[in-house]
């Protein structure tokens, strides 16, 4: 039979960054795509992150010359209310210093491509390193022995054998159902529904830029990432007892709005690919090894929990099982117990920093905007926030510009029994991950105000706030960390 | 609110070698209660509920999406969902 130091299964980002990294270590690696090529099996938002440039810099790189490359520098919030009026639209924004977080000033360049341009790089990266790539083989099925995996099956009848199993096969695992792993999400897994449209280069360029958009609108949501000449409307939500209504309803319900066919309209949108596909979005990533076999990516269910991204996690993820695998197979022990390293290693990486608030993270999405019952009482306390920020006060002309703001005001302290107790059910948990020294930094500002603490040591004002705050307490101990909650960097 | 724009979804799906996808979508009859989530969920309504239990298109595989979304909210898990066969089914050209 034949036999091999690492089989991967699948050749998405996750699967061909693994079976690059294995490769690179000397492992004898071969992976498959189920595709006729890599990336054409494969849908999903694919706006990659600023952070690619610290973390996989190389590939940011040859991503802006992709053909379907579009730069994001900005995110663009539209907020629908429910006559189909556009009442609010908002940027993310940035500056120099945003810019600088990252070397080469990269802090602020996310990029959009297609996962036909990026797939094939990604696999081209791994066979360039000594993998081997098997194309147009489903593999259905794992081999079994002693209650480890010990190998694959393939559609054509192939049995291969394998010291350790890497499964990147995405958010319906065949290996996580076959080992036993695992079978359906109950509940975690999300369907997303995605309209392609074509596009003028030219006037997105002019009316889109460099940016992404997110609509919002009662029971409506999607967003939207631009590529070079089109753009995809994607709009998914949880697979749960809240589900309405089929994939397709869910995107038509965005293309009622307005203001979305006006900017069709203006770019010369036509619709191009309908795709569906499930995407696991999950307070906590569940068992992610067993014995002879680790899972990575979608596989894993690593999609980040606040936004739903998982390239990012694909690629971070299959570096550090590759990793894994070859510790493991240098000690000649591929037990679960010694796969625990895979845990210890994704954790200590920024991907585990982002899945320490997985449960905040989605229970805030869970019961505003993607809760049917709450959904239109959330748009109308974010529609009168919106009302109070410094421009609606100043181009506010309908009274006297104090009575404005006080209208307003007024409007929003009417909503605030709702609010606080939304606020500290699901924002206030968040605060956790507020950095000490950030605490420290906002309680020093009050210091000075306050005439019996002003002369206080720092300290010392820390030590009283300590006492009568049980809240601030943890984040003013000396023996806190003074950032992260876990050490920033990742394996390299 | 306007009226949804007009599109023609299942014009808009490109699939190769349709006829060779093989039988990836099995469902177990006893299981089933009837319940008809698997429709709920399905872009272009593939299944169907008769006499309590959940019936799929025969031909499915000219429509069939492989999202999968049928098997992960079947409750009894009486869908079985697997993939067709290797370099055959949907093409994702802008994905």
């Amino acid at each position: 039979m034949e036999k091999w130091d690492v089989v991967v299964v699948g050749g998405g980002p996750g699967g061909s960054y693994a079976a690059k990294t294995t490769a690179e270590q000397g492992l004898k690696t071969v992976f498959f795509e189920r595709g006729r090529k890599p990336g054409e099996k494969n849908s999903s938002g694919c706006g990659l992150g600023q952070r690619y440039w610290r973390d996989f810099p190389d590939v940011m790189e040859a991503v802006t010359k992709m053909p379907s490359f579009r730069k994001c520098e900005m995110v663009y919030i539209n907020l629908i209310d429910e006559d189909g009026r556009l009442r609010y639209r908002s940027g993310t924004n940035g500056s120099d210093l945003c810019a600088a977080r990252i070397d080469g000033n990269h802090g602020m360049d996310g990029a959009n491509v297609y996962r036909k341009d990026l797939d094939p790089y990604l696999a081209g990266l791994a066979t360039d390193a000594g993998a081997e790539l098997r194309t147009s083989v489903l593999v259905n099925d794992v081999i079994m022995e002693d209650g480890r995996v010990a190998g694959v099956k393939t559609d054509k009848g192939d049995s291969i054998q394998a010291d350790l199993v890497i499964a990147a096969d995405g958010a319906i695992s065949t290996m996580a159902k076959k080992s036993g792993m695992r079978n359906r999400w109950e509940g975690g897994n999300t369907l997303c529904a995605q309209l392609d449209f074509s596009c003028d280069e030219q006037k997105m360029d002019d009316v889109l830029g460099k940016s992404n958009w997110v609509w919002f609108g009662a029971l409506a949501g999607a967003y939207q990432v631009n590529f070079r000449d089109g753009f995809h409307l994607g709009c998914g939500t949880w697979l749960d007892e809240n589900w309405d209504t089929d994939a397709i309803e869910l995107v038509r319900r965005v293309t009622r709005f307005p203001a979305f066919q006006a900017m069709c309209r203006a770019v010369d949108a036509k619709p191009r690919e309908y795709q569906a596909h499930t995407l696991p979005w999950l307070r906590k990533p569940p068992k992610t090894h067993m014995a002879g076999m680790m899972l990575v990516g979608d596989a894993a269910g690593f999609p980040c929990p606040l936004e739903g991204e998982g390239i990012w996690h694909a690629l971070m993820s299959g570096r550090a099982a590759a990793e894994t695998a070859a510790w493991a197979l240098s000690k000649g022990d591929v037990s679960e117990r010694a796969l625990d390293e895979y845990d210890k290693r994704w954790k200590a990486t920024d991907l585990g920093k982002e899945h320490e608030f997985g449960q905040e993270f989605v229970d805030l999405w869970y019961n505003s905007i993607f809760d049917p019952d709450s959904m239109v009482e959330q748009m109308q306390l974010l529609l009168e926030f919106s009302m109070l920020h410094p421009f609606s006060i100043v181009f506010d002309w309908s009274d006297a510009h104090m009575d404005c703001f006080n209208q307003h005001l007024d409007h929003l302290l009417e909503l605030a029994p709702q609010f606080s107790d939304f606020g500290s059910k699901f924002i206030a948990p968040m605060a956790r991950g507020i950095w000490p020294s950030n605490v420290k930094r906002i309680l020093s500002l009050v210091k000075p105000r306050v005439p019996i603490l002003r002369n206080l040591s720092d300290e010392a004002f820390f030590k009283v706030v300590s006492k009568l705050s049980k809240g601030l307490a943890p984040f003013l101990n000396p023996a806190a960390k003074q950032d992260a909650p876990l050490p920033r960097g990742s394996l390299k | 609110m306007l009226e949804p724009m007009k599109i023609d979804y299942k014009s808009l799906v490109k699939r190769v070698d349709a006829d060779k996808m093989g039988d990836f979508i099995s469902y177990d009859e006893e299981k089933c209660n009837g319940c008809g989530l698997c429709n709920l969920v399905c872009s272009f309504k593939l299944w169907s509920v008769k006499d309590g239990k959940a019936r799929l298109a025969p031909r499915y595989q000219e429509l069939c999406l492989e999202c999968g979304a049928c098997w992960d909210v079947c409750e009894p898990e009486a869908i079985e969902f697997n993939f067709p066969a290797g370099g055959t089914g949907i093409i994702i050209e802008f994905g």
